[in-house]
């Protein structure tokens, strides 16, 4: 993810608000000279039509610029979580950070409404126990009828549906030993 | 003959083992997976595999208070956990399929039916947040005539704009029962005899239907 062309993206907005000064101004002469606008192919005409396709093409690169940036801040509640780093975070304008605040929010009703929480469990999973190392402190984690003490770099075989919470994160505090801790890969559509 | 007997054997508890929900429920996230499409939402299969997976959290939990060997506690876990990780894929693989074409699936009553209650209020929300994002980052600050989110401009005379899915890609498939001869376009060019248990590569365009009908397997 890259930081979002402002600068580029407010050029190419007045590019547009130019091409449509120009294409009206062009359709006004022909109105001006009493010619029919849906027949008449004069200068003017073709003028106008390529002032109208090149605005056309500018909102495309535009949509679909917005578009593809909004489907990896969709992608990131199911990769990262419901907060984004700040690394990430700096990276996105305004109106995105709202997007992916209201699509977290709906995400999260459909979880709840269903009741089932689907941001964990990304691989198959091998066998009901993981080994794991720990990355950062997390300090004493109580799980079912005990509780452990997850200090950095200690070693534990857990059940992995314990440790889930902590490897999603992909700023993850834990590591999965041997590694598998890759995510499920979306299927191609 | 006696391995004649066990392959009998075999394929019937194959058959068995196809009825169960976990097995229906794998089929329909392996279809799921596969189509380039949302498929038909079983709203019937998914609670039944919820309330399976409920009964055997509750059988585990007898098992941890009257001390059963923690050999078969930990088969039943892994057990639970695969159904646990089917449910949630399947569930997940929809959401996303949904976050991809949700404009195209808002706008056609069909495709609307096939999504659960709670998937059609997600892919609502979802349009809308999506659609308010375009308006506030795009949209509003091009000029008058270009600024919908499903065409192009006024003078656009369908929506040109809306991510539909690829239907005539190609699929791998495999077919459950004999289908015959059967026809792959509309003029009847192109006929393929479909015989049980075998694999193909069709369009997914043709044999969309086998798919519905359930026939016909995507793998």
């Amino acid at each position: 993810m890259y930081k979002a062309l402002s600068d580029v993206f407010d050029q190419v907005i007045r590019e547009c608000n130019e091409h449509n000064a120009q294409f009206q101004s062009l359709i006004r002469k022909m109105v001006e000279q009493n010619l029919d606008i849906e027949t008449t192919r004069n200068d003017e005409h073709y003028g106008a039509a390529v002032h109208h396709l090149s605005l056309l093409r500018n909102k495309r690169c535009l949509m679909a610029y917005m578009y593809n940036r909004a489907e990896v801040i969709q992608s990131f509640r199911w990769k990262i979580g419901p907060v984004l780093p700040h690394e990430i975070q700096e990276k996105l304008q305004f109106s995105e950070k709202e997007y992916f605040k209201n699509h977290s929010a709906v995400i999260k009703s459909y979880m709840s409404e269903m009741d089932i929480d689907l941001t964990v469990d990304m691989v198959p999973p091998k066998d009901p126990y993981i080994q794991v190392r720990v990355l950062e402190d997390i300090g004493e984690v109580s799980l079912g009828d005990h509780s452990i003490s997850l200090t950095k770099n200690s070693l534990h075989f857990l059940r992995r549906t314990d440790t889930e919470q902590f490897i999603s994160q992909v700023t993850s505090s834990v590591l999965v030993l041997p590694g598998h801790e890759e995510l499920e890969k979306p299927h191609a559509f | 003959m006696s391995s004649w007997e066990d392959d009998d054997s075999a394929a019937a508890a194959a058959a068995a083992a196809a009825t169960t929900d976990v097995e229906l429920l794998k089929r329909a996230w392996r279809n799921e997976k596969a189509s380039p499409e949302i498929l038909r939402f079983d709203s019937a299969l998914v609670s039944r595999v919820r309330e399976q997976i409920q009964l055997l959290e509750e059988t585990l939990d007898d098992f941890g208070e009257s001390g059963v060997d923690d050999l078969v506690v930990s088969l039943y876990q892994m057990d639970l956990d695969r159904t646990l990780f089917l449910l949630r894929s399947y569930l997940r693989l929809r959401l996303q399929k949904i976050e991809k074409y949700m404009m195209h699936i808002s706008k056609s009553e069909d495709l609307l039916s096939r999504l659960s209650q709670q998937e059609q209020r997600f892919a609502k929300s979802c349009t809308e947040m999506m659609e308010k994002h375009l308006e506030q980052s795009v949209l509003s600050k091009l000029p008058y005539g270009y600024d919908s989110v499903t065409r192009q401009s006024l003078s656009s005379t369908e929506d040109d704009m809306v991510p539909e899915p690829q239907l005539d890609t190609f699929v791998f498939c495999k077919t459950k029962s004999d289908v015959g001869a059967f026809q792959l376009d509309d003029i009847g060019e192109e006929v393929v005899d479909l015989v049980a248990d075998d694999l193909y590569v069709l369009r997914y365009k043709s044999i969309k239907g086998l798919v519905e009908s359930g026939q016909i397997d995507l793998i």
